[in-house]
């Protein structure tokens, strides 16, 4: 076992610095305004900044577009860009389809995205799930039919988030509608500008953005097969057992399990304990002197103690549940000063426990529900036997 | 709290540990068949059970090496707690090594520190503050002559001629009311120092519990999914079924987080006991209701059966509230963990 705190050689404080300095320039009010404005999760100046460092595949080597940053200087970097919450989920929908680009394009499309996509020129978003139902992925009903060298793309997907700011999605397709359920599937990456992808905007209440993208009889070239036709299964499995959190490195320089939203919970928690320091009650007494107060506060923080060390898959679950659970409580606790939105007079530190409520419902939805992994837990830690329903197999619509 | 900081996060175990966990969880495994705690009830106490204990080393490997004790650490201690838990073995060893620690940091006992570190005088302490005449409940002190306690006057140890009668309880624990004017008193500390002594080892109590009743939760998950793979229903396993796997899945989602919330305050009071002195609390709070919780979805998934004394997860349903409840209402150390936090923030 070792917690302790990393030692940092002077090469690795002066990098801490150079990052600390950097954000400080890139990251500004504006980029947080910008975000809150449009839930896009992304910003292209911040995206293209840090691609300009080599920072946005850090651990690649200088001649492929990365910084060929060790470990520590890894963890360093994503910790700052944690802390100052610059909007990365395009950053890491494009991580997650590289891996699968890397095994499983045709190399020569690899080799010219590679360094359009260090760069940050180049971004990836997921097209998973369907509109009649994510949870089960390998029921995909898309069409892609073949025609000579090309592919003709029919039907729609929801949730692509990113679509909008990303050149290429990283689509599931049925292609044989005949074969077993997993066996009729074709991946593609789909040039987003082809003629026949229409991106139309999804706002969440959460404050996010993300799109429905319809597919018009869009034409593909073979090229952009990833993997063989009706394995697309086979191709899935890196990027979704990588989004489900496995191939972390082992030393102790990675998150225990896979967090959902606990930087925003944090976030919430913190700003009410200042609150509870700052604020009296209409009685005169002071919050933070509340035995009651104090208890329910105590029994959330414990809760943020056992999410940060609840390991892989069980992480992503007591996280996001918690923290459903809690900012409810944590609401109560502050009374409705805590639903004051941003920018309103008297919203506690900018709204931040507001936007953490809203935030939290979507934590147990995307990347795969919170019942979908009940169900991997079940069969996977705890060996319990899967139930055999009529699609399990089959591809029944 | 720097929410950011630049920590490892290595929860893997060293082989001296391995080594650890492996002996003790062979030892209480091959040593404590149900049948064994089944016959200590109602007092929870199996005499040649504790001398295989001692004979283990567990009385005496965390003590200081100028007492005869090997210098293990906190977590070496954690994992042989979790395997008592497993098996809920019926010996006092978590009061009586905390207590010992605390006699032999306090100094002045060294006689008692020894015979406790052989075995051959159980001691135990005294979890709330001593106020006046005011009697409590202490864990194991039906087995124990030394009760130490902490009141304004300092940290004493209370010395009588026969362990106090037992009161049998729903955990079959040696419970016994504790009363501060009865026997022996000696002085061992007094100030800010006997408090923060106290302190210290009530942490070290609610740790060493904590992982106890990870072992036991884990044990009563066992036997719920053990049952869930075999009984049947509709034609299909139970288990298969998403109202019977889920809770269990939940289950073992509180267990593995308390497991390592467990280990990292043992960590922190064994390298950095300074700074998260909140943490021994925050893991027996999160500890007990994941035993709680493990207990009962494990003996509601085993149906009526589970209800009965007959079946094992009894033994762990009516062990996760008697252990957990012997360390006062967690609400207390939720408010200590709150406080905590304001301080830091
Ligand atoms: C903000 C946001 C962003 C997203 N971004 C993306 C993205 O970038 N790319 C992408 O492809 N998708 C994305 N998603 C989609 C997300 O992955 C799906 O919403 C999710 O997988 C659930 O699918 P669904 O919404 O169709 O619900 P359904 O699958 O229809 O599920 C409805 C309910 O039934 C439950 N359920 C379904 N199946 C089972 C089962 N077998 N056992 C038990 N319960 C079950 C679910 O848990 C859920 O509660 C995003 C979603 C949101 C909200």
């Amino acid at each position: 076992m070792d917690l302790s705190t990393v030692e940092l050689t002077p090469e690795q404080q002066a990098f801490q610095q150079e990052v600390r300095a950097f954000l400080d320039e890139i990251v500004t009010e504006e980029v947080h305004e910008h975000e809150r404005r449009t839930g896009d999760g992304f910003n292209e100046g911040v995206h293209l900044a840090l691609g300009s460092r080599g920072w946005l595949f850090p651990a690649w080597p200088v001649s492929d577009g990365g910084a060929g940053l060790d470990r520590v200087c890894q963890r360093i970097l994503a910790l700052e860009l944690s802390r100052r919450e610059v909007p990365m989920v395009t950053h890491s929908t494009t991580g997650l389809v590289w891996s699968a680009v890397e095994l499983s394009a045709d190399p020569e499309l690899a080799a010219r995205l590679k360094p359009e996509v260090a760069a940050g020129r180049v971004r990836f978003c997921l097209g998973y799930s369907d509109p009649e139902g994510g949870s089960d992925i390998a029921g995909a009903t898309l069409r892609a039919v073949r025609d000579g060298d090309e592919w003709v793309l029919n039907g729609s997907k929801l949730w692509t988030t990113g679509a909008h700011n990303c050149q290429y999605t990283f689509l599931i397709t049925r292609t044989d509608p005949e074969a077993p359920k997993h066996k009729g599937l074709t991946m593609f990456l789909v040039p987003l500008d082809s003629p026949g992808v229409e991106i139309q905007a999804i706002r969440t209440y959460g404050g996010e953005r993300t799109n429905a993208v319809y597919y018009t009889d869009v034409h593909v070239s073979d090229t952009y097969r990833m993997g063989d036709v009706n394995a697309g299964w086979a191709t899935l499995q890196g990027p979704l057992s990588a989004e489900h959190g496995a191939g972390r490195p082992d030393d102790g320089l990675s998150d225990i399990g896979m967090t959902m939203g606990t930087r925003e919970f944090e976030a919430a928690i913190d700003a009410a304990a200042r609150w509870a320091k700052r604020t009296t009650r209409p009685d005169g007494t002071l919050v933070a002197d509340d035995p009651a107060f104090l208890d329910r506060l105590g029994h959330l923080v414990v809760e943020t103690e056992a999410i940060r060390v609840t390991p892989g898959p069980m992480g992503r679950n007591k996280s996001s549940l918690s923290y459903i659970a809690g900012i409810a409580e944590l609401i109560d606790m502050v009374g409705p000063e805590a639903l004051l939105a941003h920018g309103s007079e008297g919203a506690i530190e900018d709204g931040v426990i507001d936007y953490a409520h809203r935030f939290a419902q979507g934590t147990a939805t995307y990347g795969g529900t919170t019942e979908v992994f009940k169900g991997m837990i079940a069969q996977h830690v705890l060996g319990l036997p899967r139930l055999n329903l009529p699609g399990s197999k089959a591809w029944v619509r | 709290m720097e929410r950011f900081e630049l920590r490892r996060q290595d929860f893997s175990l060293d082989e001296d540990q391995q080594a650890v966990r492996e002996g003790f969880g062979d030892f209480f495994t091959k040593q404590v068949p149900s049948s064994l705690v089944r016959d200590a009830e109602p007092l929870g106490f199996d005499a040649d059970l504790w001398q295989r204990v001692v004979a283990m080393g567990a009385t005496s490997m965390a003590l200081p090496e100028a007492v005869g004790g090997d210098d293990a650490t906190l977590v070496d201690l954690v994992l042989v707690a979790e395997e008592l838990g497993k098996v809920v073995a019926p010996v006092p060893l978590v009061s009586h090594v905390v207590a010992s620690r605390l006699l032999a940091s306090a100094g002045g006992a060294d006689e008692l520190v020894a015979a406790a570190a052989g075995g051959e005088r159980i001691v135990t302490l005294a979890l709330q503050p001593v106020v006046g005449g005011n009697r409590q409940l202490v864990p194991d002190a039906a087995l124990a002559r030394d009760v130490v306690a902490w009141s304004a006057e300092g940290l004493t140890l209370h010395t009588v001629a026969e362990p106090a009668a037992h009161v049998p309880n729903q955990g079959s624990t040696p419970l016994a009311w504790f009363d501060p004017a009865a026997g022996e008193r000696t002085v061992l500390a007094t100030g800010p120092e006997a408090e923060a002594l106290f302190r210290t080892a009530v942490g070290e109590w609610k740790l060493l519990t904590a992982a106890a009743l990870v072992g036991i939760g884990q044990s009563a998950l066992d036997l719920g999914v053990e049952f869930a793979k075999t009984r049947r229903t509709l034609g299909v396993a139970i288990g298969a079924l998403q109202g019977v796997a889920f809770p269990l899945a939940d289950v073992v989602t509180e267990l593995s987080g308390a497991r390592n919330l467990v280990l990292k305050a043992a960590w922190y009071a064994t390298h950095e006991p300074r700074t998260r002195p909140d943490l021994p609390l925050a893991a027996f709070v999160h500890a007990a209701r994941a035993a709680t919780e493990a207990a009962w979805v494990s003996a509601h998934t085993q149906g009526g059966l589970g209800f009965t004394i007959e079946a094992d997860i009894s033994l762990f349903f009516l062990r996760a509230k008697g252990w957990s409840v012997l360390g006062g209402d967690p609400g207390a150390d939720r408010r200590a963990v709150a406080t905590a936090l304001l301080a830091s923030v």
